[in-house]
């Protein structure tokens, strides 16, 4: 019996501390920079995913120039970044996340689990202000999120190419499209929001953008976690066919307007995708560098100097892939990268204020549309 | 006194390691995600990430035990009533899958369907039947490990006698009438289990059927953003489900189980494996390509980690060289080398028997001593030691890691023996599981006899138990120590919120890292394979201490 009891007791113990740690969750207010508490140990935890320009070198050049230990923590996309740092709110084990954009940032800043970094920054270009324009993060790249499609396949005679986003519903086009999910990856959540803008401006008043979706999901689309499953695994046009696990059933893709000016170039100077450039179906990203709450700040705002510097940013589009942050910046000409890339005239208009106020929303509304029989 | 002190602790420490990161992760979740569990299991119909989640896991997992049975008993019959040539060497080999680390396998099928091999990757059709027979290489260990001893170990008379029945003049008759009665509680136990790990799988779904998923593996990938306040509420409504419908059928699957055992138990007369087997040279047909399917993955990974792809446009071609163990062995800053993984794994595995190994065995002993006085008490007991089996390893992990949150977050993150916390969990149960029919087998009257010649406690257990126990205790270390180093599902919640990672974890990594690397696959086969060698070193040496008769279920 006396077993009994003391298993009894302890089940009571357990109960009894997680009910003190579940107190420990209440809202934080936002604090004022000057009202900012850290350490600097000379260490810098880096959140991010697989960002492509985080080079060994890119990060070796910063270790020596500035003196910190940087180690990276790895997470799986945008959205786990995300996730990690609400998870850890008030108890943050990075310093410096890399990787949120334009359709998360909003609610990281609501959640108040980042601060202000104290970064000088120079010379950004207008366009990557848009979005967001202020302290509590820094542009490092952009791009526009559109429809890519294998022009090997996709030739006029096998299939032809869409006109509008309504025909990847038809028949021809079953389990043919692949799409990272806006719940967890962020060209996926800014191809959604251009979905919202694209069929509330089209000639079409009878059904909206989450018809558009019910009736994708019912065309069998291939919904994919992150952006590297849909377009190295599934997308036929892309360098996925020269990697392993590649599948290839896709032959049209969510990625960038300048992805395949990144195959061509990589290539040199051939590709067979090619951006499908319908007016307000791409999206203007772009992607922050922020300090996180209780990290070292020093530390942070210095990498994202060093991130923002022309050394560094003007090689955004070779190292990652990315259009730079700087003003007069551009993709290089050689091997077609230039000339491959689109710059829509016309992407999708969403404000950051639309974004914030709706994003949860169009999110649910994205799940229920695509559960719809 | 000392006895029920060291019992009482050992309970004690386990009940907290287990259900203080069950209960933080569980009070978290119900928090926020409201405390109706039908809205939960609602919810994963409701939501596109889990919809269709719970049919996929049940039939995939059904279709496992199937495909899993028709393999394994042709080959376990084989084994039990026929001689072979090297017969313990090939009963090692056809049960090695087992115990090796799901991840491997994964890598191995991934290789033996990818283009230098079946060339069937690209044909989304194929994924289910590949996850089915990667299911049934991993569990025919089971049908062999449970029905061959009933086989090889049955009195001839039996069947003698049975001939001469009318009953049992047929092939048929004898099926139906004597080995089917026989087997059926092998059968079961076998089938019940096997239920049970496809169930549960993570590591081979995760790679093999894109888009699909099993409760296990969705858990997993929205453990992320698990046990945040007012964000994305659904997914803790589907993780509680999830776990829900989990936790009652594995632990209705371990009831069953236990029953089974006990009807398992029940004896027959027995004779010696001599007298028992006879030649079969026909049987070949059916154990050469068992043991060409168990060998085949493994092989697969260790070749593949050779084989380099270069391509360029017009063609690609593949090259023999040792760039994918170089770049496995060297690190980066977002990647830290294989030496590290194998560092920490290796670490980690044996901080994890020496936690393990002396609490499953208190535990074990615990059970054994009320067993006789209070049986209600025992199975009381015996149950709660089998609670982490019915949690699975995703959901451990992710009481671990909301655990470590809540209590002190950058701590747990630098603190390198945080993912030991999982293992242990994990391990114990099986240790308990081990050591319980090997202390049920001590006659009590060795122990009373030394205790009338006056031998002290610690004299009777270092020349008394000690020495009965070794090989039950030497098969416990090595199936510990492997189940630590093949670890995959909590440690893959886990490590996202820790600095530091273990060689399955790093396999898994290294498959996902994006863009064309020609190296990343046979550096993710280079790690496999150092796993896979350090699996079988341990395998080979197990099986050398095996008991000869019954050795639990392992």
């Amino acid at each position: 019996m006396k077993l009994f009891t003391v298993l009894t007791l302890c089940l009571v113990f357990v109960a009894s501390l997680s009910g003190c740690i579940s107190q420990q969750l209440d809202d934080d207010e936002q604090v004022p920079p000057s009202q900012y508490e850290w350490e600097d140990d000379g260490e810098l935890v880096i959140a991010t995913y697989d960002v492509y320009g985080l080079t060994d070198e890119l990060i070796n050049e910063f270790e020596n120039q500035s003196g910190y230990q940087v180690s990276l923590l790895k997470l799986d996309d945008a959205g786990s970044v995300l996730d990690h740092l609400l998870q850890h709110q008030g108890v943050q084990v990075a310093d410096l996340a890399i990787g949120l954009d334009n359709t998360y940032l909003q609610t990281a800043l609501d959640y108040n689990v980042l601060w202000e970094h104290s970064a000088e920054l120079t010379n950004l270009s207008e366009s990557s202000l848009l979005p967001y324009n202020g302290t509590y993060a820094a542009p490092f790249d952009q791009g526009y999120v559109c429809l890519n499609y294998d022009t090997n396949i996709v030739d006029g005679e096998n299939y032809s190419v869409p006109l509008s986003l309504w025909d990847l519903t038809s028949e021809e086009w079953r389990g043919k499209v692949a799409i990272p999910s806006p719940e967890t990856s962020s060209p996926g959540r800014a191809f959604m929001s251009a979905t919202t803008d694209y069929f509330a401006h089209d000639s079409d008043n009878v059904s909206d953008w989450t018809d558009w979706w019910n009736a994708m999901s019912a065309n069998d689309v291939i919904v994919t976690t992150g952006w590297s499953e849909a377009y190295e695994t599934h997308y036929s046009g892309g360098y996925g066919e020269w990697t392993e696990g590649y599948v290839g059933d896709a032959h049209i893709v969510v990625s960038y307007c300048h992805s395949p000016g990144v195959e061509s170039w990589s290539n040199g100077n051939w590709t067979k995708s090619a951006a499908l450039n319908l007016p307000r179906a791409s999206f203007h990203q772009v992607e922050y560098a922020t300090a996180i709450e209780g990290g070292n700040l020093a530390a942070a705002s210095a990498f994202i100097e060093y991130l923002l510097s022309p050394a560094i940013n003007s090689k955004m589009p070779i190292e990652n892939y990315m259009y730079s942050v700087l003003e007069q910046s551009d993709l290089p000409e050689e091997g077609g990268y230039r000339f491959n890339s689109v710059v829509p005239q016309q992407p999708a208009n969403v404000s950051t204020t639309d974004i914030a106020e709706n994003m949860e929303t169009w999110l649910s509304q994205w799940n229920t549309a695509m559960v719809a029989e | 006194m000392k006895i029920r002190l060291s019992s009482s602790c050992a309970f004690l420490a386990y009940t907290l390691l287990v259900l203080i990161p069950l209960w933080l992760a569980l009070d978290r979740l119900i928090w926020i995600a409201g405390p109706n569990p039908i809205n939960w299991i609602g919810s994963l119909d409701e939501n596109y990430i889990s919809q269709g989640v719970v049919g996929f896991t049940f039939l995939q997992a059904l279709l496992s035990t199937i495909v899993t049975l028709i393999i394994g008993l042709p080959i376990a019959w084989q084994l039990g009533r026929h001689k072979w040539p090297m017969q313990s060497m090939m009963k090692a080999v056809l049960t090695m899958p087992f115990v090796m680390p799901s991840i491997v396998a994964a890598m191995g099928f991934m290789h033996i369907i990818g283009r230098s091999g079946l060339n069937i990757r690209a044909d989304d059709s194929t994924w289910y039947t590949t996850l089915i027979i990667a299911h049934a290489w991993f569990n025919m260990a089971l049908v062999i490990r449970f029905c061959e001893p009933v086989l090889s170990t049955l009195e001839p008379a039996f069947e003698e006698q049975m001939r001469l029945l009318p009953a049992g003049q047929t092939k048929i008759g004898r099926l139906r009438k004597l080995w089917a009665p026989l087997l059926a509680p092998s059968v079961a136990a076998a089938a019940c289990m096997t239920f049970v790990f496809s169930f549960t799988s993570f590591a081979l779904v995760r790679w093999i059927s894109l888009g699909d998923n099993t409760l296990e593996s969705v858990m997993a990938g929205l453990g992320s953003s698990a046990g945040i306040p007012n964000y994305m509420v659904s997914r803790n409504e589907i993780i509680l489900g999830a776990s829900l419908i989990q936790f009652t059928v594995l632990l209705s699957s371990l009831w069953l189980m236990s029953i089974l055992q006990q009807k398992r138990q029940s004896l027959l007369p027995q004779a010696s494996e001599k007298f028992v087997k006879t030649n079969n040279n026909k049987g070949w047909m059916i154990v050469g390509p068992g043991l060409f399917f168990a060998v085949l993955p493994l092989i697969a990974v260790f070749w593949a980690s050779f084989r380099i792809r270069n391509s360029d446009l017009s063609e690609t071609t593949y090259s023999w060289g040792t760039g994918g163990w170089e770049f496995a062995f060297s690190s980066t800053n977002s990647m830290p080398s294989a030496w590290d993984a194998l560092y920490n794994s290796l670490g980690y595995a044996s901080l994890t028997l020496c936690i393990a190994l002396p609490l499953g065995w208190t535990l074990a002993q615990t059970i054994v001593n009320v067993e006789t006085k209070r049986p209600r008490y025992a199975r009381f007991l015996d149950i709660l030691t089998m609670v982490p089996f019915a949690a699975s390893s995703v959901m451990i992990g992710l009481g671990v890691m909301l655990g470590m949150i809540r209590i002190d977050a950058e701590f747990f993150y630098s603190f390198w023996l945080t993912p030991i916390i999982a293992h242990v969990m994990i391990t114990t149960p099986f240790v308990v599981r081990i050591m319980l029919p090997a202390l049920r087998a001590i006659d009590p009257s060795y122990d009373e006899c030394a205790q009338t010649l006056g031998l002290s406690a610690w004299k009777r257990f270092f020349s008394i138990r000690l020495p009965l126990l070794r090989g039950t205790i030497l098969v416990a270390t090595i199936f510990t120590l492997a189940m630590s180093l093949g670890e995959f599902g909590a440690s893959w919640v886990i490590t996202r919120n820790s600095d530091w990672t273990t060689l399955p974890i790093m396999i898994d990594s290294l498959r996902s890292i994006p863009y064309n690397n020609s190296l990343t696959t046979p550096a993710a086969c280079a790690v496999s394979s150092v796993l896979m060698g350090i699996t079988l070193l341990l395998f080979t040496w197990a099986e050398k201490f095996r008991p000869s008769k019954g050795g639990g279920m392992f």
